[in-house]
C-alpha cells in the first residue's frame, strides 16, 4: 500500500466512537435525570386490567379510571397488572412505562400546571384496549 | 500506527472520560423536581441533531466517492486489471 495514507479513515472511526460515546452519555445522563425519584413523592399504586386502570393513593383512597394529583408535587407511579401487559401512558407529561404481570415498574412526574390530561394504555392488550383510558386531574393544592 | 494510537488518546480524554464522568458525576441521591418533558424532548432533539449530521456526511461521501471515481471523470485512472486501452 505504498503511497497510500489511512489517516482520514482513522479520524473517521474516532470521530464515530467520539460521537458514540456523547451519544451514549447524554441518554445516561436524561435517563438518571427521569429515573431519581424525588425523597418526598407520594407514591401512587397503578393497577392495570383488562380494560380500566385502578389507582390506590397513599391514604388508602382508591379512584378508578381517574386519578387526581396535585399541581407542583411529585408522584411516584407504582405499576403492575393483574392480567396481561399493559403500558401505562400519560402522554402530555411524557409518561409511559409497561405494566407487566408480577413486576413493580416505577416511573415518577411532577405536574406543573392546573388541567385534565388523558391517560391511556400503550400495549395492545385485547378486544377492548383502544377503550382503556382514563383522564388526570391536576388540582389546586388542597392544604 | 504511532501518531494513531495519540491521535485516539487525545481523542479518549478530551471527548470520552469527560462524557462517561457527566454521566456518573451526579451519584445516587435522590432526584429533584424537573420537567421530564423538556429533559426528554431535548434528548430527542440532540439525537435528532447527531442523525441527521451524520446522515449528511455519510451519504455526502457516498455521493461523492460515485461522483468522482465514476469511469467518466476526467481524472479517472484504470486499474492495471482494466488494461490501459481508453
Amino acid at each position: 500500500m505504498s503511497g497510500h495514507s489511512n489517516w482520514p479513515e482513522w479520524i473517521y472511526v474516532a470521530v464515530v466512537i467520539a460521537l458514540m460515546a456523547w451519544v451514549g452519555a447524554e441518554a445516561w445522563e436524561a435517563e438518571r435525570l427521569v429515573e431519581h425519584v424525588p425523597a418526598d413523592a407520594k407514591t401512587i399504586i397503578v393497577t392495570g386490567q383488562q380494560w380500566f386502570w385502578t389507582f390506590e393513593h397513599e391514604d388508602g383512597t382508591k379512584e378508578i379510571g381517574e386519578l387526581h394529583v396535585e399541581v407542583g408535587k411529585a408522584y411516584k407511579f407504582e405499576i403492575v397488572s393483574t392480567d396481561v401487559n399493559h403500558s401505562f401512558n400519560i402522554h402530555d407529561y411524557v409518561v409511559l412505562i409497561d405494566a407487566i404481570p408480577g413486576r413493580v415498574n416505577t416511573v415518577w412526574f411532577a405536574p406543573d400546571k392546573v388541567g385534565e390530561h388523558d391517560i391511556q394504555c400503550r400495549e395492545y392488550c385485547g378486544l377492548i384496549h383502544y377503550n382503556m383510558r382514563g383522564t388526570l386531574y391536576v388540582t389546586e393544592p388542597l392544604s | 500506527m504511532k501518531f494513531i494510537f495519540g491521535f485516539l488518546l487525545i481523542i479518549g480524554v478530551l471527548v470520552i472520560v469527560p462524557a462517561v464522568d457527566f454521566a456518573f458525576a451526579a451519584g445516587d441521591e435522590p432526584g429533584k423536581y424537573l420537567d421530564r418533558r423538556a429533559v426528554i424532548w431535548n434528548l430527542f432533539y440532540k439525537m435528532m441533531t447527531v442523525a441527521f449530521t451524520v446522515g449528511s456526511v455519510v451519504s455526502g461521501t457516498i455521493i461523492w466517492q460515485v461522483w468522482r471515481f465514476r469511469e467518466s471523470h476526467p481524472k479517472a485512472k484504470p486499474t492495471s486489471y482494466e488494461g490501459t486501452d481508453w
